[in-house]
């Protein structure tokens, strides 16, 4: 448990990182750094656009799956990574080098 | 029986004149609107024709044309009468003959109807069973219950209650097969539900089944959050169709509970994983959309530093694991070369923390933190990547215990450990090594007690052979380093704390020490044996690094050394040859110096050198397989990763040969070194000339 707060901490020290969530499969954030209305925000979001992201994939080929999604805006870098049953979102301007 | 023959007889035949009479009848209705009479049959029998005879009479005498009753009259005669064969001919006269006359009274052969009527179907009550049959078409007989089945969503201490029961047609009467069906009981029922329809103008279908009472659960008690989930279920599909009104999906977690997720198992591999991979991403510098349109790039930089044969390329350095500590050992992987695994001592600052640490660094990355952190009870002198098993990771520790982890385990403490017994080993283990094939391969691991032991990577609990390694009898030899011949897994040499070198053998004729080489005047901190593969073996030829300030170069055949490297002002603490030249390679020492020595340039000063900055001492250095780059790790916990220039790492083609005359010349000055020696000597004990 101290190593999951330690490591959360080390990505949030992160330079230009602005926030982490990490989600479940039905979008309820169970933890996050950014305030609450913010996160749940986000975790609705994501969320959906990763399983639309994920459906896509699948689509196209069944045996292929969503490994990594990453978001690219003119302020920010949104970047998802899904595992199991939970997803991990971290957000990160990218400029702040 | 012959009476009953005849009589088939007579109705096979009046069968046939029914069948014949239609068909004259069907021709003669066609043939009407000609009005022609065309056929004219023979009569019937005489009999028959009698009786019509006297009939038309009597209906004459009455004053009624003779009409039809004939026909009926026709058909029955030869019923009572015995018939001749033909009579089917005198029964279409007749026929005929009436056809005319006769227009009322019209006598059709209809067609039998038949209906059929589905056998009665025995709805049997089964105990088994009770599925909710809601049919609203049927007529339902009675329902004794109804329950609501009050559902609400999981949490909460609802109760599915039980299904309504609807019997097709019988009543239940505890028996669990009610097969039969009273007919009484069923009339009961048609009468009661027919004054059900006749009295209910109502449509709704569901008031019909009720006879009795309504009867409904009582609900339990719905708290404010079981009603607000169950408003946003609901809502919860309907919100993941529409993007606009997605805020509403609210359902928040307790603490408890996400503590409780985050306790899972599956919730750490998640994390271990994602985590690893979003920091590499995070860390990343790839500008994508840099444009050298606009502005110009400044990267001239990269240009001035080509020069420098050693430059520093990145440190490893964890704040978390590896501050206060030494670097006790480094290892690069064969099978991802950019895999880096460093051992470190203890950290005196926090006692808290456990005294053994090996973490291992990615240097494909830009990414500041380990890949794995593994730790241990004891400080862990000395680690290596187990070679044929790519996940497992090798230590051996300061109380003698060698440890196994693995990385696709997600605890960060050992899977398998040695045990602390006299079979194993109890001094301090500096060197462990994995030496075989694939499919024959040993752990090796000799402990400053002189004790040598080979493992079985699959069981740790128990040495596969353990040897003491000694020296003319009992003195045991107190190992701080050794290294493997190369390509040999039987001969090695080890460096020890008396200032001497052994070689040894593990198997064969003669196990244990074979020879010393004496030379050094402190103890070995490292020896490595050349293993550069070309068209020249240099294979017998070794290096040392002492604490006398020194390293020397020699060879197995000699007991006497080559050569001996004296640049250094401080203790040296490691040397290693260059994986792909066969005349470079680097040593480290107590100064922060990094040298890199280039026998074929310059025997007497090193080629290139470079010192660590912050005023520490490195401990320990290894070339990476490609022999482009070299780790080294210092007292402080820092490891520095330096590139070699390819100029400088990559030998010649002329290399091999180049490096065998300087070795002539090193032999013959050793040579000279000698006689001067043992001249002197003789000088010495001789008075002064």
């Amino acid at each position: 448990m101290a190593e999951v707060e330690e490591t959360f901490k080390r990505i949030q020290a992160h330079k230009g990182v602005i926030g982490v969530i990490v989600v479940n499969s039905e979008g309820i954030p169970i933890r996050s750094t950014l305030d609450n209305s913010t996160t749940v925000q986000y975790a609705g979001l994501i969320s959906q656009l990763a399983a639309k992201a994920r459906s896509t994939v699948r689509d196209i080929d069944p045996g292929n799956d969503l490994t990594f999604l990453r978001i690219r805006s003119k302020k920010h870098e949104i970047m998802v990574a899904p595992e199991n049953e939970y997803l991990l979102i971290v957000i990160q301007n990218p400029d702040a080098v | 029986m012959a009476d009953r023959k005849a009589e088939l007889e007579r109705k096979k035949l009046k069968l046939e004149q029914m069948r014949k009479e239609r068909e004259e009848k069907n021709r003669q209705r066609k043939v009407k609107e000609g009005g022609e009479e065309k056929k004219v049959a023979p009569t019937s029998s005489g009999q028959s024709q009698d009786l019509r005879a006297q009939t038309d009479e009597l209906l004459s005498s009455l004053g009624i044309p003779p009409a039809s009753g004939n026909d009926s009259q026709a058909v029955v005669q030869p019923v009572k009468e015995t018939v001749g064969p033909n009579e089917g001919a005198p029964a279409t006269s007749a026929v005929t003959t009436q056809q005319a006359s006769r227009r009322k009274a019209k006598l059709t052969v209809t067609k039998v109807g038949e209906t059929n009527i589905p056998p009665r179907e025995n709805v049997t009550y089964s105990k088994e069973t009770q599925t909710i049959v809601v049919d609203t078409t049927e007529k339902e007989g009675k329902v004794w219950f109804s329950f609501i089945a009050a559902g609400t969503p999981s949490i909460g201490a609802s109760s599915r209650l039980s299904s309504p029961r609807h019997s097709n047609s019988s009543p239940h009467h505890g028996s669990p097969r009610f097969t039969h069906h009273d007919m009484e009981w069923e009339d009961e029922f048609e009468f009661y539900d027919e004054d059900e329809d006749t009295d209910s103008i109502d449509v709704h279908p569901a008031p019909t089944h009720h006879k009795m009472p309504h009867v409904e659960n009582v609900h339990p008690t719905l708290t404010q959050e079981d009603i607000q989930k169950q408003e946003e279920k609901p809502s919860a599909p309907a919100t993941k169709d529409s993007p606009v009104t997605m805020v509403k999906k609210v359902i928040e977690l307790s603490e408890e509970e996400k503590k409780q997720i985050m306790m899972t198992e599956e919730f750490q591999t998640f994390f271990n994983k994602t985590t690893r991979v979003v920091e590499r991403a995070l860390d990343e510098e790839i500008d994508i959309f840099v444009d050298y349109a606009g502005g110009e790039s400044e990267d001239m930089e990269s240009d001035l530093r080509a020069g420098e044969r050693l430059k520093l390329q990145r440190n490893f350095f964890d704040e978390r694991w590896s501050k206060h500590r030494t670097v006790t050992s480094l290892d690069w992987s064969k099978q991802h070369p950019e895999l880096l695994v460093a051992s470190y001592n203890a950290n005196e600052d926090s006692p808290n923390d456990p005294d053994g640490v090996t973490l291992i660094w990615n240097s494909k990355f830009k990414k500041t933190t380990p890949e794995y952190v593994f730790h241990c009870q004891s400080p862990v002198m000395s680690s290596c990547f187990a070679e044929f098993h790519p996940n497992l990771v090798v230590g051996g520790t300061y109380s003698g215990q060698i440890v196994l982890w693995d990385n696709r385990v997600n605890k960060r403490t050992p899977i398998q450990r040695t045990p602390l017994s006299a079979a194993a080993h109890t001094h301090p283990v500096y060197c462990i090594n994995v030496v075989g094939t694939q499919n024959a391969h040993n752990l090796i691991s000799v402990s400053t007690d002189g004790k040598m032991c080979s493992w079985s990577l699959d069981m740790l609990s128990q040495p596969q052979d353990s040897m003491e390694l000694q020296h003319k009898q009992s003195k045991a030899v107190a190992v701080t380093c050794f290294s493997f011949l190369s390509g040999d897994v039987n001969n090695f040499v080890v460096g020890s704390e008396d200032c001497t070198v052994y070689t040894a053998c593990r198997h064969g004729g003669k196990t244990g020490i074979s020879e010393a080489f004496e030379g050094h005047m402190g103890p070995i901190t490292g020896i490595d044996c050349h293993n550069v593969p070309g068209q020249i073996d240099f294979s017998p030829y070794f290096l040392t690094s002492s604490f006398d300030w020194t390293l020397k170069l020699w060879s197995i055949k000699d007991q006497k050394f080559l050569h001996s490297f004296e640049d250094n002002s401080d203790y040296v603490y490691d040397v290693q040859w260059s994986p792909i030249h066969p005349a470079l390679f680097a040593s480290v020492d107590g100064d922060g110096r990094l040298d890199l020595w280039n026998l074929n340039n310059e025997t007497e000063v090193p080629t290139a050198s470079v010192v660590a900055e912050g005023g520490v001492a490195l401990n320990h250095c290894r070339w990476h397989g490609s022999g482009s780059s070299i780790a080294v790790g210092d007292d402080v916990g820092r490891i520095h990763i330096y590139d070699v220039a390819e100029n400088t790492a990559n030998p010649k083609m002329d290399e091999w040969s180049r490096f065998v005359r300087t070795l002539q010349e090193l032999k013959q000055q050793a040579v000279e070194r000698e006689e001067e020696s043992s001249l002197g000597s003789v000088s010495m004990t001789s008075p002064l000339r």
